[in-house]
């Protein structure tokens, strides 16, 4: 059995109105102090190459799409949010996507398409927001996902920097 | 003529007055209780979130209007007036300063209406509040809203009597129930420095006052007509829309009001400290001050202090403060007569 030994009240205290005044005068200095609100439209939330914001198709200097739908990406994603058609084409490839839709209602952001992809074609960009009036307009097609590799360039080198790590790592 | 005329210009800026500031007390509050928190609080509607009064009254005329099964229809709808109208009444014979001339024209005193027994007015009126509440409680048909309106009878009929005990003393000290009268008491100069107001004179009563005005406006430590966590919103419980909305106006304005009375009463009105015959230009914003400071400390102690209990609500009325009310009456007796 423990027993709790109360602390006696002072007189202050028992009068109450010494310790409402301490209480308001330390309200009064917080007022004072400058606030940790962060105006998110206004101040979007800082990003790195590390975000795994939601997925973008690569459009390599020249213009064409560096995706050659080879499906590994439609493969490997656990939730079945992408969707490739492909068709052929004159380029060296041989192959691109006619059709490349990733469904961002069902898209978990875990990156696997990102790491299945054997063409450098598809990474994580850092645009997190996501809103449209309907749940058709959330399946987003080519031109919605397609990015100029200049805007992905962070976490393209960020990504060839985990790679070659694990390569060196796993070689050894 | 000319008089009613004059009546109702005064009514319509002091009315317009007083309902602006309701309406900006919201926005302070919610601007206070922000800037304690380290927030902002609102900033989207008009600079600095000026205009989201207006916003949320838009609002408030827009949302369903709601009439639970079982609630009294005629009282339902009669207690958000009852609530706001003594609020709104009693702002009538506070004086906010001395005679306006204003284009080379006298428009007299400004005040609607300067009686000569203001106080017991005020006191009277204001009284009437808790009949909006009590009855809105009983009107609504829910037993949440019924505590919270007994809550709020027992209260104030409580902190009612030490309030009109510590105005006594005040009386008492004057001689008078005009309010002007008790202003014009405090002009001078008190133990040579201070300016004569009766803050200076009578400290315990100023104190006890203004700890009765929050009982007496249903504020933070003593709101239990409210009190969210047990009542889930008190007697307004099962209001919604504007009748939910005019409920707020009479708490906003009663506290407005109460701010007012409380300057009147221990601050010295409209005087500029040291400069009695200061023109009304002058006056009106050193009231203003001075009844924005109370209106300030409302909201400051809100964000302060948490709620009592209602029993300790109950102990601190009629053990500490009846008693020393009446003590501080017998005092400030004992001192008029030698």
């Amino acid at each position: 059995m423990v027993i709790v030994q109360r602390k006696s009240l002072s007189l202050a205290e028992r009068l109450y109105l010494p310790e409402v005044l301490r209480g308001l005068s330390i309200t009064f200095k917080k007022i004072f102090q400058p606030a940790i609100t962060r105006q998110y439209p206004e101040e979007p939330l800082p990003t790195t190459e590390v975000t795994r914001g939601q997925p973008r198709l690569v459009v390599k200097d020249d213009g064409n799409i560096a995706c050659v739908s080879c499906g590994l990406c439609e493969a490997a994603c656990p939730a079945y949010a992408i969707t490739i058609d492909g068709q052929e084409t004159d380029r060296f490839i041989e192959r691109e996507p006619e059709r490349f839709d990733i469904d961002m209602l069902r898209c978990i952001l875990c990156g696997f398409c990102e790491e299945a992809c054997p063409k450098d074609a598809i990474f994580m960009s850092n645009e997190l927001e996501l809103a449209d009036y309907s749940r058709s307009g959330l399946v987003y097609d080519m031109e919605k996902l397609k990015r100029p590799a200049s805007a992905l360039k962070g976490r393209m080198d960020y990504i060839k920097r985990i790679n070659d790590r694990w390569q060196t790592s796993s070689s050894t | 003529m000319t008089d009613l005329i004059l009546l109702l210009i005064k009514a319509s800026v002091i009315y317009g007055g007083l309902l602006g500031c309701a309406a900006l007390m919201t926005l302070a509050e919610r601007k206070v209780s922000a800037w304690m928190q380290y927030r902002i609080g609102p900033n989207r509607v008009g600079p600095f979130g000026l205009l989201q009064p207006l916003a949320d009254g838009v609002k408030f005329i827009f949302k369903e209007d709601v009439t639970p099964d079982g609630a009294n229809p005629w009282m339902f709808r009669l207690a958000p007036l009852m609530a706001a109208v003594p609020a709104m009444m009693t702002v009538a014979v506070v004086p906010f300063a001395g005679d306006v001339t204003l284009f080379g024209y006298d428009f007299g005193p400004l005040s609607i209406a300067d009686l000569d027994i203001g106080i017991l007015f005020v006191l009277a009126i204001g009284g009437l509040g808790v009949y909006g509440v009590i009855l809105g409680g009983w009107a609504s048909n829910s037993k949440y809203s019924l505590l919270g309106g007994l809550r709020a009878s027992a209260q104030m009929i409580s902190y009612e009597l030490s309030l009109i005990l510590i105005v006594l003393s005040i009386v008492a000290m004057t001689g008078s129930l005009d309010l002007r009268e008790i202003v014009a008491a405090q002009t001078g100069t008190f133990l040579g420095v201070l300016p004569d107001w009766n803050v200076f004179q009578q400290p315990v009563a100023f104190v006890l006052f203004v700890i009765a005005t929050f009982a007496e406006t249903n504020r933070l430590p003593f709101d239990f007509a409210e009190c969210e966590p047990e009542l889930v919103g008190g007697f307004h419980t099962e209001y919604s829309s504007m009748k939910f909305a005019l409920f707020f106006l009479g708490e906003y304005c009663a506290m407005i009001v109460m701010a007012c009375l409380t300057t009147v009463l221990f601050l010295g009105g409209a005087e500029v400290p040291y400069w009695a015959d200061a023109p009304w230009f002058l006056q009106l914003p050193a009231f203003m001050v001075k009844a924005g400071f109370f209106c300030f400390l409302f909201i400051w102690v809100r964000w302060t202090l948490p709620r009592f209990r209602f029993d300790q609500l109950m102990h601190l009325g009629w053990k500490v403060f009846l008693p020393v009310a009446l003590v501080n009456l017998f005092l400030t007796g004992l001192l008029i007569s030698f």
